[in-house]
């Protein structure tokens, strides 16, 4: 089963927006969900999702430092 | 509901016996299936599953302390119960009696005993004793992660490569039987659901486990294993058949005996 990786987004607050936190690499979206919230687990968010990196169309570059396929977990990420 | 229960001096003997018995299995299960899911936090298959681990792990830990800090009010010295007994005081579920030497079985661990042991705490989550009840729902909040990191790993290793798939067929097929004992004969708990302490019987409980387990085996392409239950040996106060207890490496780990063994002597604090 192919490893792929999904972008992590969470907020602390209801009101406030969903920030990209970093990412996980995962087998499936189950997987990413629960690596998602175990890694970036210092916060007691009010919500966390994730989602495929290749579901994001790059806009204005070709590589962007959003492409962070080659990087481990957890590794911070320049958005 | 009826009326909580907030002390133990409102409890019959009987349910004070039961309820003291319940939470040590379930103190003491927690306690062991932490220390043996610490043996693969840095032996995972990947990163973000070491990390997984490590952090069940602790909160399986965490789990055992609010338990064991419980059973002061049921009259034990939790720091006993925590740094000072041997294997054979133990009443941890014998499924976890040998350690867990592999990924598939780590996993099935992961997947399947620690789900006997939440199928059992959530039939507490509307215990009408207020102070366990109190202490259920964060554990079930974390538990709902760990079940989902077991299923997702045995789906992962089903439809991997058939030496994989075998080697979690067997593990599963080497628990499920103690699994199932666990729970107790049928009638077992019907006191303590009578007088509202907990919401099923063994029999209940068993049924509701199986009927969660049989989609995620068959899910991950593994068959659900038979056992012929037989409860002649069956002890209902540690829920076990023998009483050798846990792998002694494991125990000696729990209690911290090698911590110790660095300590200064010193005066006895005052009570």
């Amino acid at each position: 089963m192919a490893e792929q990786v999904y972008v992590v987004f969470a907020r602390k607050n209801r009101e406030d927006p969903l920030h990209h936190i970093g990412s996980v690499q995962a087998s499936d979206s189950e997987l990413a969900k629960v690596y998602a919230w175990k890694t970036y687990d210092e916060e007691r968010w009010f919500e966390m999702v994730v989602a495929p990196r290749n579901a994001f169309y790059p806009v204005n570059r070709e590589e962007a430092p959003f492409d962070i396929t080659r990087r481990g977990a957890g590794t911070p990420e320049v958005t | 509901m009826t009326d909580d229960i907030r002390s133990v001096a409102d409890l019959s003997p009987e349910s004070r016996r039961a309820l003291h018995d319940l939470i040590l299995s379930l103190a003491d299960s927690k306690r062991i299936i932490g220390i043996l899911y610490a043996d693969w936090v840095l032996g995972a298959p990947e990163l973000e599953a070491n990390i997984a681990t490590s952090s069940i792990s602790q909160d399986e830990w965490g789990h055992s302390r609010l338990l064991y800090a419980l059973l002061k009010d049921l009259g034990e010295d939790p720091e006993r119960l925590e740094h000072a007994r041997e294997p054979s005081e133990y009443c941890s579920i014998e499924a976890l009696d040998q350690r867990l030497a592999t990924w598939p079985q780590f996993v099935v661990a992961n997947a399947i005993i620690d789900s006997a042991l939440t199928v059992q705490l959530e039939a507490l989550s509307a215990s009408r004793y207020a102070p366990l009840r109190q202490r259920v729902q964060k554990q079930l909040e974390e538990e709902r992660f760990h079940e989902a990191h077991g299923a997702a790993w045995m789906r992962r290793l089903g439809s991997s490569s058939d030496a994989a798939r075998s080697a979690t067929q067997e593990a599963l097929d080497a628990c499920w039987s103690e699994v199932l004992h666990w729970f107790g004969p049928d009638d077992f708990g019907a006191a303590e659901k009578s007088a509202g302490l907990s919401d099923g019987t063994g029999g209940e409980l068993r049924t509701r486990f199986v009927e969660r387990m049989g989609p995620v085996i068959q899910g991950a392409g593994l068959e659900v294993p038979s056992a012929q239950l037989d409860f002649s040996d069956w002890d209902p106060a540690s829920r076990r058949a023998n009483r050798t207890g846990p792998d002694p490496e494991a125990v000696a780990r729990a209690r911290g005996d090698r911590n110790r063994a660095f300590f200064v002597e010193t005066a006895e604090p005052e009570k």
